[in-house]
């Protein structure tokens, strides 16, 4: 198992969670302070919208007061699993949007313009520093630029397929591919490292 | 969609991945959740992609969210805006004062700049309470004139008031309990009948407060809910 990049922060996390699941404000005001930042820069590069960035944040803090007993020490650390459920909403939203406003464009050329909001570090280096863990962050080094490109730019900022195309000009294939053999590679040279789920 | 079959599992990692990862296209990435749901082999495939690309996320730059999301939040959930750890009343609380003391400054510098701007009329409304939350944004601008007992509550940027509450206004007399106004319509404009005159009711009351309530108002005649928003009463006379 890697180290985690944040092993006190998680700790401090995995002890005030039961405390908010019993109702302790305190406890809940403390878990606010120590993970919003992180959230609502999540939320935030994803949907590209404050107000509905916010909206989602004020969602998840509201369930994790709700469900917080429901939080299972054994099956993800707690920043994971506040991370994910930050995560899931936004990319629901964000992909059911895109249903809702589906065009009759031929041959997908009239993709969205898009702008990926400027960060002082761009998505791959973010991408880099992430993996602080040493086995992650070799990994994510040995990625081509292509695929780690393409792998950070979903992740970061919720790019599509398609919205991949066209930010990196390249053919739709060639982008799945990339992001498909990111991944894949990703995934082998975690489990060659020993990078082992916490399961 | 059987997707936990033994000759499916590269296919379903390779989903599990992308679901993860956020670049499964709508239908998909439903279906994915729906399956999830019962399936503990789908759940735990996309559970350790999640796992694995969780340390990504922790090294994207944090960005502050607006005080407004915790004040939002502890308002649906009915908790204490004010992370005091105070017991007894809120108006006897140092926080609460102290977070006053820095609201009626910047109402004061708010006015004092409405009132510097040229002005075609005399105002017509001298008595000005402007309410703000502990961020020092003016929620509520409460105006009266010394000859009405009317007094106007404006709403400028009060959070929205979630379903089952109300609003209600106090004054806070010196050394003594708050004594209730009335409740205040969710948005718009207010209007509360003074029991008295201006001079004579707000004698001896150097501000206003806001409380979240049961609908209808604190049925005991004492705020029960958490302070929002306060004022200091500024006389223009």
């Amino acid at each position: 198992m890697a180290v985690a990049p944040s092993s006190d922060k998680n700790a401090r996390l995995a002890a005030l969670l039961p405390r908010v699941a019993l109702g302790d404000q305190a406890a809940f005001g403390e878990l606010y302070e120590l993970t919003s930042g992180h959230l609502y820069g999540c939320a935030l590069r994803i949907l590209r919208d404050p107000p509905a960035a916010e909206e989602i944040l004020q969602e998840a803090y509201v369930n994790v007061w709700h469900h917080a007993g429901s939080y299972e020490v054994a099956k993800s650390q707690p920043f994971t699993w506040l991370t994910t459920i930050v995560r899931n909403r936004c990319l629901d939203q964000l992909r059911r949007r895109e249903l809702d406003t589906v065009t009759l464009t031929p041959d997908g050329g009239d993709a969205p313009e898009y702008d990926v909001p400027s960060d002082a570090m761009t998505p791959a280096e973010m991408l880099l520093a992430g993996a602080v863990a040493v086995s992650v962050r070799d990994c994510v080094d040995a990625l081509d630029a292509g695929p780690k490109q393409a792998v950070a730019l979903a992740f970061y900022h919720g790019l599509s397929h398609s919205e991949l195309a066209h930010h990196l000009r390249q053919p739709l294939g060639t982008v799945k591919s990339w992001v498909r053999r990111g991944l894949e590679k990703l995934r082998n040279c975690l489990d060659r490292a020993g990078y082992a789920r916490a399961e | 969609m059987n997707l936990s079959r033994p000759d499916r599992l590269s296919r379903l990692d390779a989903l599990a991945a992308e679901y993860a990862l956020g670049t499964l296209p709508a239908r998909a990435r439903r279906r994915m959740a729906r399956v999830a749901q019962t399936d503990t082999v789908v759940a735990s495939a996309i559970r350790g992609w999640e796992q694995r690309l969780s340390p990504l996320a922790e090294a994207a730059p944090p960005i502050t969210p607006s005080p407004r999301v915790w004040r939002v939040v502890t308002l649906r959930l009915g908790l204490e805006p004010v992370r005091a750890a105070a017991r007894g009343p809120w108006w006897t609380r140092l926080a609460f004062w102290r977070g006053f003391a820095l609201a009626s400054f910047v109402a004061a510098v708010a006015l004092a700049l409405v009132t510097l701007m040229p002005r075609p009329e005399p105002i017509g409304q001298p008595i000005v309470v402007v309410l703000a939350g502990p961020d020092a944004k003016p929620a509520l601008i409460a105006t009266m004139a010394r000859d009405d007992r009317v007094m106007t509550v404006k709403t400028v940027g009060a959070a929205p008031v979630p379903p089952g509450r109300s609003l209600e206004l106090w004054m806070l007399p010196d050394g003594a309990a708050p004594r209730s106004l009335g409740v205040l319509p969710p948005a718009g404009l207010g209007r509360i009948t003074l029991p008295a005159l201006p001079d004579h009711a707000l004698a001896g009351v150097p501000a206003l407060a806001v409380s979240l309530e049961q609908a209808g108002g604190s049925p005991s005649g004492a705020p029960q809910g958490p302070v929002l928003y306060t004022g200091r009463v500024e006389r223009f006379y």
